[in-house]
């Protein structure tokens, strides 16, 4: 779910840093990357989680065969995600059907991983789309300022009022006239009821960058105001975007789950996450894997998310942790 | 016998890098009625000393592992966190360096006053806002009944120190350990905040501990002066004795880096601000030799200071060092620092 | 501190008028004539009749005016697809459960998740608080429509201690049904106030002030009561404003699947049956209801924090 944080700790990238010397040694120079990746390393949470995160993103591409395309591919003879074989039936956990079948008798080993590629897809997406408008948005207010940027923070507290599920269904269900909900109309939906979020926090990052002095200085040398947006302000901001992916993302793909299993999203026979737990959901009393497992699915991944989000974090501005 | 007595205090930091040493057995007294000035660089442990004095330690890393601090006889170590807790604010108070963040931003002033009055006295609500009154306007804060009820967000620097010494003298606390109370504020408001705290020392026959780093301050107020050095005293003297003749090279080089504004024309046009090279040790893995050594401009090669820690001595009466080169005893001409 | 709320109170009417513009435009651009799209074929006499009524006729901005003026007069038009309701009906009947149902998820979260988040700040490290912060990450993750169903398989299926679904009918009747569905609804702002409550916390005890206040000699009972807890809150009643809007469009999906006929369950069959006026009520309902926490939360933040109550 979007969780606004408003604006929350977000680190203030420098330029550059140089790491600290043990008394005596050689001041070694590296970049804020390198650090960051370093540090990033030494926390075992946030490492796992990128492990697992990657793993399941493998998965998802791997099973089905290489072809990224909703619906037409061609799978390896054992996981086929669409045949169906009513005599297989809900058959259990077996060496055929690592994660057992579904009413059809699809597999749901397969099946998962396909509509992972969507979920995570629509997640990716969004996340993009959620991330370009704030930035244009965010930038704007935050670089020109004054009224132009009262009145847009006015708006966007406006906007904050607007709810989010209502909002993004009926946003699917505009884009959907003929009923059945398509993976372009879902990311536009998703992504017109969350983008407020990051709006607020690039604004938030440019504002304080704006007051840096190599920006000054880089006005009193008379570069233009798109030079010092795209040359300085842009890159300081990365450290900041890479975080709010992180941390969009669970909410777009919780998003999508929700929206899919109430069947106002993507429904079957097109697999997500969200429209197999809907497949699921009128059999778990008896078969509660077809339930479980798309649902497990998504917690390890928002979880994978969090916890990337939170080594991101810790890595970029090293202040947060202060206390040993 | 002294107010108060600090005998070879160690007080250690355990953390994940190392064991930090930061206060590696000092001794030091205070006599009651009188100021004892403590003076450093950043780190040299001063602050962790007024703290372990409090009891206010951070205890998870850090813990008194050695010595004893008698306050009217009776060992504060020894107390446990519910009999501390009757003595802070109490008998022995305490106040910090940055006014601006030393004070909850969601209560209001009056509150932060009469909160330490009614924990310590039996007094009731009325009586204490009184007294909080009365606090104030001895401190200098104008309209004083009026301003107990604002927030610290509308006082500036110098009068939220002005408030957190109020709060500080609300119980009549028989020594006030102050951390470095002036370094956050303006250059003008410091000598006032100085003014004001000898001022009330006096009124109140209370003896106080001023932290300091720098001498400046110490020259005004002070009765007695530590100095201390990574960790250790190196030099300990009445304030009178270690101004006139100062024994330790770190001393002097404290002293030569005040700039000079009296005298002629030319000797101060001449004479530079003395910065001391180098930094100091690293507590976890402190040298076996003197810790200041390696910033000595006395220390060479053969020198048995480069290899043996030296001990504190008695070079005077009442005046004690820790060095191989005491400029009293050091041959010949005296370098000039000013270099 | 007055002129504060008022100003605020002040600020929210345009924002619900943005709100009922916004929904009202959506709604235009779906259904053109929502009366065309129903199966049923109206005879002509009659669809001009209904044009006429709900002023189908004129141009958009005029219906918008109309629609306007029936919001604020409380009148939010008939329903499409139950002929003998209108939408007030059906919110009427469903909003006190839905209200009902809310209101206790956010006391699931309150009495438990902050003082859970306290407790692991007040002990770091330790088993407690490894394991609360377990759980809440747990909370955090899993969806909710997962939950929910995990706890009617085992809870309600194989224990049968409360029942898999219904609630109660009257606003103040409460009996073991609404056990299961608040939970559901409540873990996830449990498990967020916990993880928050207790950064902020610990953050706050670290503060120069606390230090202060332990320096003047103040029992811990009050240095953490008052002082810490004072300030830590300040973050936890920021978040309360998006997770009141968590809660209220997660009544959705917990009223399909507990079947509590809320306005949640209300408006997602609704969508399906095309009723249109029902959706749009529901959505400019809900909008007012969160507009209106939001700004209850702005107060609240202005009283715990004097420093906001300044002129901006």
């Amino acid at each position: 779910m979007a969780v606004d944080r408003r604006e929350t700790a977000m680190p203030v990238a420098a330029p550059s840093t140089t790491t600290e010397p043990a008394a005596g040694a050689a001041i070694r120079q590296s970049s804020l990357w390198q650090d960051a990746w370093r540090r990033y390393i030494r926390n075992r949470a946030a490492v796992a989680a990128g492990i697992i995160f990657i793993l399941i993103c493998i998965y998802c591409l791997a099973i089905p065969g290489f072809w990224k395309i909703p619906g037409i591919w061609t799978s390896y003879k054992d996981y086929d995600p669409n045949a169906v074989d009513f005599s297989q039936s809900y058959a259990g956990f077996s060496l055929d059907h690592p994660f057992s079948t579904d009413k059809f008798g699809r597999d749901l080993f397969a099946r998962v991983a396909v509509g992972g590629q969507i979920s995570i897809a629509i997640g990716f997406a969004a996340t993009f789309m959620i991330l370009v408008i704030g930035v244009v948005y965010g930038s704007l207010a935050g670089f020109i300022g004054g009224k132009l940027d009262n009145g847009m923070m006015r708006f966007l507290d406006a906007l904050y009022g607007l709810p989010y599920l209502p909002f993004a269904i009926i946003t699917t269900q505009i884009l959907s006239p003929n009923g059945s909900v398509s993976f372009w109309s879902m990311v536009v939906a998703l992504t017109i009821a969350s983008w407020f979020t990051s709006a607020r926090i690039v604004r938030g990052q440019i504002i304080t960058l704006k007051e840096n002095d190599y920006v000054r200085a880089a006005k009193a040398v008379g570069a233009r105001w798109y030079r010092i947006l795209a040359r300085h302000l842009l890159p300081n901001t990365l450290g900041v975007l890479v975080i709010a992916i992180f941390l969009e993302l669970p909410g777009v793909v919780l998003g999508e789950a929700f929206l899919s299993f109430i069947g106002l999203g993507i429904n079957p026979p097109t697999a997500s996450w969200g429209s197999i737990a809907q497949d699921g959901r009128e059999a778990y009393r008896l078969h509660p894997e077809v339930l479980f497992i798309p649902s497990l699915a998504i917690a390890t991944l928002v979880l994978c998310a969090n916890f990337i989000a939170d080594g991101l974090r810790d890595a970029l501005d090293p202040r947060t942790r202060e206390t040993g | 016998m002294a107010l108060l007595e600090v005998n070879d205090l160690k007080t250690h930091f355990f953390t994940r890098e190392g064991v930090v040493q930061a206060v590696d057995g000092i001794s030091f007294a205070v006599e009651k009625g009188k100021t004892l000035g403590i003076v450093g660089e950043s780190g040299c442990g001063k602050s962790v000393t007024a703290l372990s004095i409090m009891g206010l330690i951070p205890k998870p890393p850090a813990k008194i592992v050695d010595g004893e601090v008698l306050f009217d006889g009776r060992d504060l170590t020894k107390l446990n966190e519910h009999e501390m807790q009757k003595v802070r604010g109490n008998n022995v108070a305490m106040i910090f360096q940055d006014p601006m963040t030393s004070l909850n931003p969601t209560l209001k002033i009056g509150t932060q006053i009469t909160e330490t009055i009614r924990t310590h006295t039996e007094m009731s609500k009325q009586d204490a806002r009184k007294r909080a009154v009365e606090l104030l306007e001895e401190v200098g804060i104008p309209r004083a009944a009026e301003r107990l009820d604002d927030y610290p967000h509308r006082f500036s620097g110098g009068m939220r120190q002005r408030v957190m010494i109020a709060i500080a003298l609300s119980c009549s606390p028989r020594l006030l350990i102050a951390d470095e109370p002036t370094t956050a504020l303006d250059v003008t408001i410091q000598a006032q905040i100085l003014d004001l705290l000898d001022e009330l020392r006096q009124e109140h026959e209370m003896a106080m501990i001023l932290i300091t780093h720098d001498m400046g301050v110490v020259a005004e107020v002070c009765d007695d002066v530590v100095i201390m050095y990574a960790g250790q005293i190196v030099e300990q003297a009445s304030g009178f004795e270690l101004f006139e003749k100062p024994e330790h090279p770190y001393t002097e080089a404290l002293l030569g880096a005040l700039p000079q504004l009296e005298g002629d024309e030319r000797e101060i046009r001449q004479s530079r601000l003395t910065a001391i090279p180098g930094r100091p040790p690293d507590l976890v893995n402190p040298p076996q030799a003197c810790r200041f050594a390696a910033r000595c401009p006395y220390a060479t090669y053969e020198d048995s200071c480069t290899e043996v820690e030296p001990q504190l001595r008695e070079i005077r009466p009442g005046h004690w060092v820790r060095t191989a080169h005491p400029t009293s005893e050091r041959s010949g001409e005296r370098e000039t620092v000013n270099a | 501190m007055a002129t504060f709320i008022i100003r605020r109170v002040v600020w929210t009417i345009p924002v619900i008028l943005l709100v009922i513009f916004m929904t009202f435009i959506m709604m235009k651009q779906i259904g053109g004539n929502p009366f065309r799209h129903t199966e049923r074929n109206v005879p002509p006499a009659i669809q001009a009749n209904l044009d006429r009524k709900f002023h189908l006729d004129k141009p958009w901005y005029t219906q918008y005016v109309y629609y306007v003026k029936d919001v604020f007069t409380f009148d939010l038009g008939p329903s499409m697809s139950q002929r003998t309701r209108t939408v007030n009906d059906i919110v009427k009947d469903g909003f006190p459960k839905s209200l009902k149902l809310g209101i206790l998820a956010f006391l699931w979260a309150v009495v438990i998740g902050i003082p859970l988040g306290a407790l692991a700040a007040l002990k770091p490290n330790s088993i407690f608080d490894y394991m609360a912060m377990f759980f809440s990450t747990i909370g955090f993750a899993l969806p909710s429509f997962f939950v929910a169903t995990l706890l009617i398989y085992y809870v309600a299926l194989k224990t049968g201690l409360v029942p898999t679904n219904g609630w109660p009918e009257g606003f103040f009747q409460f009996d073991n049904r609404i056990i299961l569905p608040s939970f559901a609804l409540g873990l996830f702002p449990m498990a967020y106030f916990a993880r928050l409550v207790r950064g902020s916390m610990l953050e706050t005890m670290q503060q120069d002030y606390v230090r202060t206040a332990k320096a003047k000699g103040l029992p811990y009972k009050r240095v953490v009561g008052l002082h810490v807890l004072r300030n830590s809150m300040i973050p936890a009643v920021t978040a309360t404003a998006p997770l009141l809007g968590l809660i209220i469009t997660g009544t959705f999906i917990i009223e399909i699947i507990f079947s509590i006929p809320g306005i949640g369950r209300y408006f997602v069959n609704s969508v399906f049956n095309r009723d249109f006026s029902v959706v749009m009520g529901i959505t400019v309902l809900t909008s007012v209801i969160i507009i209106i926490a939001n700004l209850f939360v702005d107060i609240m933040y202005g009283v715990l924090d004097p420093r906001t109550r300044e002129v901006r």
